[in-house]
């Protein structure tokens, strides 16, 4: 079944209504950006100096005042929305599998962002940056992003700590960050978020969890095989055990869920059985996505 | 440690083996499944946080280990049926004694007797002796010697058959085989007990007032007389009175109130002429008395009738003098020709005649001449010997009992041909006298041989008494004879013994007597070929009414000591076993040894 058929499409169509309706006021292309620009709101007054465009002198105000005044607008300037799809093995397990769910959640958000006159930043990571889409803008290029998504080749171990770092470091605009992952990262889930936040970048947090990780269906002997770094490990699943693992995945969602509220960041917890759609409309209530 | 199903070794090795068959297959485990996650980080997490979390987690498995190898162990051992000393009781041959003497039945303060308590002691061993063990029960009376047995059942039931019984005490031969011997005693009277043996006492003091005499005797100076001897003993530790009581069935009665010191004795001679005749009863009664068997005393007292005899005789001075002097005799003389049966006549004395037909009364014949020979329920005449002389006789025989027939003179006698009779006195080969054979079914009868007058023993001593000896052989009744309870032997062969309710007890004959247990005192009696012997049995002993004893230095014990564990060992580790099994398979499930 392909990933990103009709019935998907339908879907994201649907989303893209119910995000305007829903959260009318709070569409990004009208964010008005800090710096001042060449909108239409008008934002301030200043002396003019030359070199100004002349065409925003209010000539009126110096009728009155006997002064060139000069009429600033703030800027309308779209958001970097920078989409990092965790493409490392561990992704690609669970049923659904968690990539797909991933790359769903972040069709659906990108083609909202490209509605909305977003410039939208498709990355696929695991050890590294593993894959690239130059930004997107428009409605039209979802199916650029599509066929990016698609083409993700899943592998490798989770660092997303060097991945970020690399894609930081290189010249780019603060944004709207939206990590989609399991976060199964030998270095901890902070290691890279903590990367993001340092270049302050907003970030949103989309957990996918297969079912079989939340509520794993195993039993007795067994050697347990990391999929990314292939450490194996001998256990005898006992009831005490899976409870114990059920303890430590809830105690590993709290620590998380903490650290995002700590720094602010937006959070989802998702399963890869939950429909995606209803996701994307969970992450629009949480009013981070969509400002 | 012993084993019944096992030797040692194949035990200890078959235990061995399955320890290490039970660690091996611990360690040989199922290959595992290999399962590929997404990420092993939580799971490395939740394991490494479990091996850090306490020695319970880290010894889980050795504990496992050692659950299964208990468990095997203790089916091993289940399957070997050990024995433990200290759990089950010692196993081996036992051997239990009872001491069985009389004084067993005295009673003691909590009202049962030393023998119930003897009894219950070696129930108690029987029950403690381990479950091979093998019971010889016996008792020391000598009465009673079981052959080993296995069931534990069957030696209670053994031990429960046996009574008190007067006789003398004797330890039961022992062997090596017997690995455990038992002695329960009151310490009264013990016989020689090895030194092995573990004894156990049931004892203590007690008030006893005992019939220790009581004979009924005739008074010399008068014919048909009686006295009775009696004494009482105290063989309690303070005076006290007790009444005696000595009565028959008829209108005799004495009765005396006495009191008696601690360890005396109270005596006296009664005089018995008030008594009819018949059984006699001496009873006392004391309070306090602990000893029940010993105070009672039965006799008998010969019926006060003279014994109705026919001389049937041509005229013979020595007879008719002999009947006449003889005190417990009425005689009356008959001429030969005028003889007829007489129902009241108690026994005949025939002087060289003999009628025709046997009469139904008892006879004696003296001398078998003509008149003599056509008889038939006689010896035949064969021919005459000249002088014969008595060279032997049969002075156990009642007849010739204190007869002494050394210088006894005889000019000739009959000689008789060989039937079936008993010969009592002899010359040589020839037949003297002689007499009905014991097993006869008619009346008795003795025949001499010779006519009186043609020997010199109507002058001898012997002669009278020859004739009382006849006729009271005939039927005339005998005081009493006097045994004690227990094993009693009566001198007549083959006597049908009758107890003192009247009804048919075993008994067993031999020889020259017959012997029955008489377990209770009383009058009983031995019929013979219509003759009847009463035995007068009572305990009458002062070695068995002497129910105390010093101080005993005997290293005797109270009780023995019960075992521990009520089944047998194996019964206990396969219940435990299976309790293991159960709670190892509760906390597999559970995943706590696992």
């Amino acid at each position: 079944m392909p990933l990103f058929d009709d019935e998907f499409r339908k879907k994201l169509e649907y989303l893209s209504i119910i995000s305007k309706r829903v959260f009318a006021g709070h569409f990004r292309a009208e964010r008005r950006a800090t710096r001042r620009g060449t909108g239409v709101e008008f934002a301030d007054y200043r002396q003019y100096v030359p070199g100004d465009d002349f065409r925003h002198l209010d000539w009126k105000a110096y009728l009155r005042l006997n002064k060139l005044i000069l009429r600033l607008f703030e800027e309308e300037e779209d958001l970097p929305i920078y989409f990092f799809i965790d493409a490392s093995q561990s992704m690609t397990y669970g049923n659904p599998v968690k990539l797909d769910y991933a790359r769903r959640v972040a069709a659906a958000l990108a083609y909202i962002g490209l509605a909305n006159l977003d410039r939208a930043y498709m990355t696929a990571y695991a050890e590294k940056i593993r894959a690239e889409l130059p930004p997107q803008r428009g409605k039209g290029r979802i199916f650029k992003v599509f066929r990016f998504l698609e083409e993700l080749v899943p592998g490798g171990e989770t660092n997303a700590r060097e991945s970020f770092k690399t894609y930081c470091t290189e010249a780019r605009r603060r944004g709207l960050a939206v990590v989609i992952s399991d976060f199964m990262d030998p270095a901890g889930f902070q290691s890279g978020l903590d990367i993001l936040r340092h270049f302050r970048h907003d970030i949103f947090v989309i957990h996918v969890a297969s079912h079989e990780e939340i509520e794993p269906v195993l039993k007795g002997e067994l050697v347990l095989v990391d999929s990314e770094s292939n450490v194996s490990r001998e256990i005898t699943v006992t009831p005490a055990l899976l409870s114990d693992y059920r303890t430590e995945f809830k105690h590993f969602c709290d620590e998380f869920e903490e650290y995002c509220s700590k720094y602010q960041l937006g959070y989802i917890r998702t399963a890869t059985d939950y429909p995606f759609e209803d996701l994307v409309l969970k992450v629009f209530r949480q009013g981070r996505f969509l400002k | 440690m012993k084993f019944f199903a096992l030797s040692s070794f194949t035990a200890i090795l078959l235990a061995v083996l399955t320890t290490l068959a039970l660690v091996a297959m611990y360690f040989l485990k199922l290959r595992h499944r290999r399962m590929m996650i997404a990420s092993s980080m939580l799971w490395s997490r939740v394991l490494a946080r479990q091996e850090e979390r306490s020695l319970w987690e880290k010894l889980r498995r050795i504990l496992s280990i050692i659950f299964v190898v208990i468990i095997g162990l203790l089916m091993v051992f289940a399957i070997a049926r050990p024995e433990i000393d200290g759990l089950t009781g010692s196993t081996g041959r036992t051997l239990i004694v009872l001491d069985s003497s009389p004084s067993m039945s005295t009673r003691m303060s909590d009202g049962r007797t030393r023998w119930q308590h003897a009894v219950d002691t070696a129930s108690t061993i029987v029950d403690s002796s381990g479950f091979g063990s093998e019971f010889r029960i016996a008792d020391t009376s000598g009465q009673y010697d079981s052959p080993y047995m296995n069931g534990k059942d069957e030696a209670k039931q053994a031990i429960r058959t046996l009574r008190p019984i007067a006789a003398t005490p004797r330890f039961p031969e022992t062997d090596d085989s017997d690995t455990h011997i038992y002695f329960i005693s009151d310490g009264v009277a013990i016989p020689q007990v090895p030194e092995s043996a573990r004894k156990f006492i049931t004892y203590d003091a007690a008030r006893n007032f005992a019939i220790t005499a009581f004979e009924v005797r005739p008074i010399v100076s008068a014919p048909l007389q009686y006295e009775a001897y009696l004494e009482v003993t105290n063989f309690g530790n303070d005076a006290r009175r007790t009444t005696i009581n000595i009565s028959e069935g008829g209108q005799g009665h004495i009765r005396r109130e006495v009191e008696i010191q601690p360890r005396q004795s109270y005596r006296e001679t009664l005089d018995l002429s008030p008594f009819e005749g018949g059984g006699i009863r001496a009873t006392i009664q004391t309070d306090g008395d602990a000893l029940a068997t010993d105070d009672v005393a039965y006799s008998y007292l010969p019926v006060k009738k003279k014994t109705k005899v026919m001389l049937v005789t041509k005229g013979n001075a020595y007879l008719q003098t002999a009947l006449k002097l003889d005190s417990f005799v009425d005689v009356s003389i008959v001429d030969p020709k005028d003889y007829r049966e007489d129902p009241i006549t108690d026994a005949y004395v025939f002087d060289d005649f003999a009628p025709a037909a046997q009469p139904s009364k008892p006879a004696l014949i003296v001398g078998i001449g003509n008149g003599t020979q056509s008889v038939s329920w006689l010896p035949r005449p064969t021919g005459i010997v000249e002088k014969p002389s008595f060279t032997a006789w049969q002075d156990d025989h009642p007849v010739m009992k204190y007869l002494s027939l050394h210088d006894v003179s005889i000019a000739k006698a009959t000689t008789i041909a060989p039937t079936s009779m008993s010969v009592l006195a002899t010359s040589g080969e020839t037949p003297l006298i002689v007499a009905s054979p014991a097993s006869a079914a008619a009346a008795r009868w003795v025949l001499l041989t010779f006519s009186l007058q043609e020997s010199d023993f109507p002058v001898h001593e012997s002669f009278p008494l020859f004739v009382d000896n006849a006729l009271a052989w005939f039927g005339r009744e005998h005081p009493a004879l006097r045994r004690t309870t227990g094993i009693v032997e009566v001198p007549i062969i083959n006597a049908q013994i009758t107890g003192p309710d009247g009804k048919a007890l075993a008994s067993r004959g031999y020889l020259d007597r017959t012997v029955f247990e008489a377990r209770e005192p009383g009058l009983y009696v031995a019929t013979k070929d219509g003759l009847r012997q009463y035995v007068a049995v009572n305990l009458m002993s002062r070695q068995y009414s002497n129910v105390n004893h010093p101080a005993l230095n005997w290293g005797s014990e109270i009780k023995p000591a019960a075992r521990i564990l009520k089944h047998e060992v194996w019964f206990y580790l396969l219940f435990l076993a299976v309790i293991l099994l159960g709670v190892e398979w509760f906390t597999y499930h559970r995943r706590i040894t696992l």
